[in-house]
Parts: structure tokens; sequence; C-alpha cells
């Protein structure tokens, strides 16, 4: 006998069968109790954040002085157009066009920002002017573009402010 | 007619009854194993997929049914706060009433002074239970707003300015999760 299994050498008497079945009851049992349990704890609805602030809040001292150094860049967002501005001077406002799911086109703001990007690699903030009428989802659709051109320190403020 | 043993026999017609015959000798195995395998196969992938999606930190938002989220891909994770839900048609703190949004947008006011005072009374809660445990600067000052997508800026302008004046300047907009994202690529967060 090894491992308790009949080798068919042993005795003339009657052979155990070869073939074994594990047990299995338990193991489905704590399967069972595991799914219900992942079931009930499960978070079926995946949730993010996009974290906006006022401008110039909780930056460091050295922060604020390399920000001074460069141009800030502002978009003035109302219902029907996008005016960006780069330090004092302001770039041809790009109107808002929107897909078959209501959704702003943002292709041509992506280019912006690109651009913008490459001639300041540094500027990490930029601050959208927003007007009251403006719908939150579009608000959000615009920090999610800003953050997504590397623009990550995004602020939000009402239009009147600035 | 060859030999046969003694004993009783039965004629050709209960030759093969089961009471009688020779279906006494054929016994059916009364016990019948059922085939567990693919019931054990379909419960590992089942608890492999639930694993995977499991998150530890568990539903930090309440979802909403009158709140559709608007949905991001550079998002970061989100983190346990007090949050603020804007529905169509009313604005509530950790689930209490804060006011309505038709009375909300026809006033001029820029804060919210009921969400100001609420806010305020947790800020103070929560230093109090951190400095009675000895605890000194765990406040963040972090809050979620929840916001169905089709309200107007005004109604959210006025709780994030409500929000700063009562401390809880980390505001964060809570969003659905488009999948495919750049941040999931490459992570960045998005600070003030």
């Amino acid at each position: 006998m090894a491992g308790g299994m009949d080798l068919g050498t042993g005795g003339k008497g009657g052979k155990k069968p070869l073939d074994m079945a594990i047990n299995l009851v338990p193991f489905i049992d704590l399967m069972a109790v595991t799914i219900v349990f992942l079931i009930m704890t499960a978070v079926w609805t995946q949730l993010g954040r996009l974290q906006v602030s006022n401008s110039g809040q909780n930056a460091s001292e050295e922060q604020q002085q390399q920000e001074q150094k460069l141009q800030p860049i502002t978009l003035l967002v109302t219902e029907k157009e996008i005016k960006i501005t780069v330090g004092g001077s302001q770039l041809d406002p790009l109107p808002i066009t929107r897909d078959d799911k209501e959704r702003i086109d943002v292709i041509k703001l992506v280019d912006k920002l690109k651009e913008l990007k490459t001639q300041q690699p540094d500027q990490a903030a930029i601050t959208l002017q927003t007007e009251d009428a403006v719908k939150y989802e579009d608000l959000v659709r615009l920090i999610d573009t800003c953050i997504g051109s590397q623009f990550p320190s995004v602020s939000v403020s009402p239009a009147s402010q600035g | 007619m060859g030999i046969q043993p003694p004993g009783k026999r039965y004629g050709k017609r209960l030759a093969h009854s089961k009471i009688f015959g020779h279906g006494l000798a054929g016994h059916k195995a009364t016990n019948a194993d059922l085939n567990v395998t693919p019931l054990v196969d379909m419960f590992v992938i089942l608890v492999l997929f639930l694993i995977a999606n499991f998150s530890a930190t568990g539903e930090i938002l309440a979802m909403n049914k009158d709140i559709q989220l608007p949905e991001a891909s550079n998002t970061d994770e989100l983190q346990l706060a007090p949050a603020v839900a804007i529905s169509k048609d009313e604005v509530l703190l950790s689930g209490m009433l804060i006011g309505r949004v038709d009375d909300l947008t026809r006033e001029d006011y820029l804060n919210i002074p009921a969400l100001e005072e609420k806010l305020r009374d947790l800020k103070k809660q929560f230093e109090d239970l951190h400095n009675a445990a000895g605890d000194q600067g765990g406040f963040k000052g972090d809050v979620n707003i929840q916001a169905d997508k089709k309200v107007t800026f005004k109604i959210v302008k006025r709780v994030m300015f409500s929000c700063a004046s009562a401390g809880y300047g980390n505001i964060a907009f809570a969003t659905l999760m488009q999948g495919g994202g750049e941040k999931d690529k490459k992570p960045e967060s998005a600070s003030r």
C-alpha cells in the first residue's frame, strides 16, 4: 500500500477501488459563503474624484513664486464658447460644439491646451471662470480635459470674479 | 433443459420481473452521485471575479437615484469625507436636507448659511473627537460634492463657497469613472 491506495500487489482479498473521490461538500460550502459575502460587500459603481480649488489656496510660497514667473492660463466658460486668456492676452474664443450624447466636444480645446503646455511646460495651474448657467456636467468635462492635458492644478471660480 | 440450482423457479412470464424473476439479481444502486465539478468551476470563477472587483474601502458615497453623476476619466480614488449631494430638487449634507434648489437659485447670496452651519458643526465634532484622542492636525478639510449632471454652476458655486467658508477647502467633485483614462496610465493629482 502506498499512501492508502491499493496498488494491486496485495493478497487475494477484495481489492479496493483505485479511483478516489475527494469530498467536495465542505469546499462548496466555503465557496457559497464566500460568494454571498463578496456579493454583499461588492461596490458596483466605480466612483472617482476631481479635486478643484480656489486660486492660490493651499499653495506653498515657493509654488506661488514659481507661478508668478509663469503666465497664468484662464478659461472663461460660457454656455456658447470658451475664452482662453494667457497672461494678459486673450486668444480666439472656442465655440462650444456638442456630440450626439450632448457632451462638449473638446478636441479643439485639447489641441490648444497642448500648445499652451509646450509653451509653458512648468505651468501646472489653470483657472476655470464659469458662468452661472453652465451645467455641472460641462464643468466636470472641462476640468477632466484640463487634468488630462497635464494641468493638474485646476481652480474653479465664478465668471463675475474674474 | 439444463440443471438448475435449487430454489424457486418462476414461469416465463415472470422470468424478467424485478420482483420475482432475474430482475431481482440486477439491483441498481440507490445512491446516485451528482456531478458537482461544473458547479465548483462556476463557483471558483465567480469568487475570482468578485475578489478582483472587491473594494476594501466599501461604498464611500451613497448613490441617490435622483442624482446622475457626470463621467470623467482623469480621476483619483474617492476619499471618505462629508458628502454634499445636489440633486435637481434639493441639497443634502450626509442625507440631511439643507435646502431646495429652486429656493437657492432665487437667492442672490454667495453662501448657503444652513450648509455652512452644519459643516462647521461637523468640523467641530471632528476636532473635538480628535483632540480627545490626542490627535492633532488630523483635519484636512476634505469634502465631496455629489451633484447631478444637469445642475447649474450657480448652485455648485454656492455649495463650494459655503464649504470653503466652513473650513472645508479640499473640494472634490464625485464622478463616475470612465474606463481607460489617461490617469489610469499615469497617476497625478489635481491640487490646490
